[in-house]
């Protein structure tokens, strides 16, 4: 580790969980009856951290691929499953189609940059991988479920505009176009956003640890720049795969419109 | 059934997955046919098929069983665009892409991938005088036409293409009385001019007779009569038809027959 950082004591901790103390105070004093969850959610935060804290501690010191691979793929399981909660209107094959697509785009892009771009030694340097993989996957995660329930919408509301062009001799793809160009755009306008606003607005989480640890700012930007890049990349991809295939779903072998 | 027919569905049955995973039946072993240059009216009430039975003419729907020929081949010989763009489908509610008129009477060739007609040619021309669609309309926005404008626009945007027959769900059910008998004028003018197929599902026995050479009676999934418009309408042969026609002249006030 780093001598410039300063560990924080058991006792710090609990000097900190004070302030969820006083923020179920403040809400108790505007009856916003939020402070049950405030308790509950800062226990979860603290079990779930420690638990995740402890496995890398060990991961770290197992120095093997297959403990590193079988994180990542427990992440991608929980990505899925989350997109599969947060999207109401599922298309049809609906986890097939994401978990293919979170796993080669996000896989991919992970690769890409850990290999060919930093040159992992290991390959699988867990210091390095899962941290990384896990705001890929995270990132994209949040860009699949924009992209999948937008791609509903659409076809919700574009029902006629679609029938229309199929009528007029219109291929499934020609008909779908604008939907799924559209559902594109929403995923991806998160992604643009931070990349706009990026130092300007909030310095990003990795980059700011990277500082608290000691590392010179500016190797700390680069690695910023760099992620956010990968992390474009992945949203697109992802998101890519996803509506190729996902669109397909929503039209029957003889291309027409399905059923609601 | 003649081998004069342009358009015949043999034999089909559709059904649509109920509630608790159970088939419920829509249509019942349905044959029916149109000749190039008729105008065919399927009448009858609503949930009693119709429409069903109008979109498997050009595969929006594919029927359980039986067949659907064009010219005496299978519909499922031609890839479904090809099929479409020859059988289009104008539907009850005007559906006009963003954009202009003209925008939109191109819109088939754009979505075909082939090159834009010319608007100004004769046979164009023609078609857009035939439907009642003015010059001045074209480089208007489509969308601020009124509603029996647009539906006019419709039509003509169907046309404008390689279309043999003409496929109408109540096409008239959204427009003011008069406007709709205009519209029934020019389905009638299109058949006898272009020698199209037209099949027109209406529940408007008014719109029928002003338009259609035959009507098919329809209800609970099967044709229950079908001849002459006059005939059909004046003298049914089947109780079931005359019970049907007798509930919708009271409805629009007698003035079916």
């Amino acid at each position: 580790m780093n001598p410039t950082i300063i560990d924080l004591s058991l006792w710090d901790l609990v000097t900190v969980y004070s302030l969820l103390l006083m923020s179920i105070g403040l809400a108790h004093i505007l009856r916003a009856g939020q402070g049950r969850d405030i308790f509950w959610s800062g226990l979860r935060m603290f079990v779930q951290l420690m638990v995740v804290g402890y496995l890398l501690h060990l991961v770290f010191a197992l120095e093997s691929a297959l403990p590193v691979l079988l994180i990542l793929m427990v992440m991608t399981g929980f990505a899925v499953q989350t997109i599969g909660a947060r999207v109401e209107t599922k298309m049809p094959n609906f986890y097939r189609v994401v978990g293919a697509a979170i796993l080669f785009g996000c896989g991919g892009m992970t690769f890409f940059f850990c290999t060919l771009v930093v040159g992992l030694e290991p390959w699988y340097d867990p210091r390095y991988l899962i941290p990384l993989a896990g705001m890929v996957i995270g990132n994209s995660m949040t860009g699949a479920s924009l992209a999948a329930e937008r791609l509903a919408a659409e076809f919700r509301e574009r029902r006629e505009e679609i029938e229309t062009a199929l009528c007029l001799g219109s291929s499934v793809k020609l008909a779908a176009e604008p939907a799924v160009s559209s559902a594109f755009r929403a995923a991806l306008i998160p992604s643009v956003n931070a990349m706009a606003a990026m130092g300007l607005v909030f310095l990003p989480g990795m980059m700011t640890g990277q500082i608290l640890s000691g590392t010179e700012p500016l190797i700390a930007v680069k690695y910023q720049i760099a992620i956010m890049c990968v992390i474009t990349g992945s949203v697109a991809l992802t998101t890519f795969m996803i509506l190729r295939f996902g669109y397909r779903s929503y039209f029957t072998s003889y291309q027409s419109l399905r059923e609601h | 059934m003649t081998s004069r027919e342009l358009l015949l569905a043999q034999d089909v049955t559709a059904s649509r997955p109920g509630e608790d995973g159970s088939f419920v039946s829509i249509l019942q072993k349905t044959t029916l046919g149109v000749a190039p240059g008729e105008v065919l009216s399927v009448a009858g009430p609503s949930g009693s098929g119709k429409s069903t039975l109008l979109r498997l003419f050009n595969r929006l729907l594919e029927p359980d069983s039986g067949q659907v020929m064009l010219s005496g081949k299978d519909i499922k010989t031609l890839p479904p665009p090809v099929l479409r763009a020859q059988i289009p489908l104008v539907a009850q509610k005007p559906y006009l892409f963003p954009g202009t008129v003209k925008d939109n009477l191109l819109a088939s060739a754009r979505l075909r991938r082939v090159e834009p007609p010319e608007l100004q040619s004769p046979d164009i021309k023609n078609l857009i005088e035939m439907c009642r669609v003015e010059q001045s309309w074209l480089d208007r926005d489509a969308r601020k036409l009124s509603v029996g404008q647009q539906q006019r626009v419709c039509l003509v945007r169907a046309l404008v293409g390689p279309c043999r027959a003409l496929l109408l769900d109540e096409p008239t059910s959204a427009l003011d009385r008069q406007t709709g008998a205009m519209m029934a004028q020019t389905f009638k003018l299109l058949a006898r001019e272009k020698g199209l197929a037209i099949i027109l599902v209406t529940h408007d026995l008014q719109i029928a007779e002003l338009c259609a050479d035959r009507i098919a009676l329809m209800i609970g999934g099967s044709v229950i009569e079908t001849g002459p418009v006059a005939q059909v309408l004046n003298d049914p042969k089947v109780k079931a038809s005359r019970q049907f026609l007798s509930s919708t002249v009271t409805d629009n006030g007698g003035v079916a027959t």
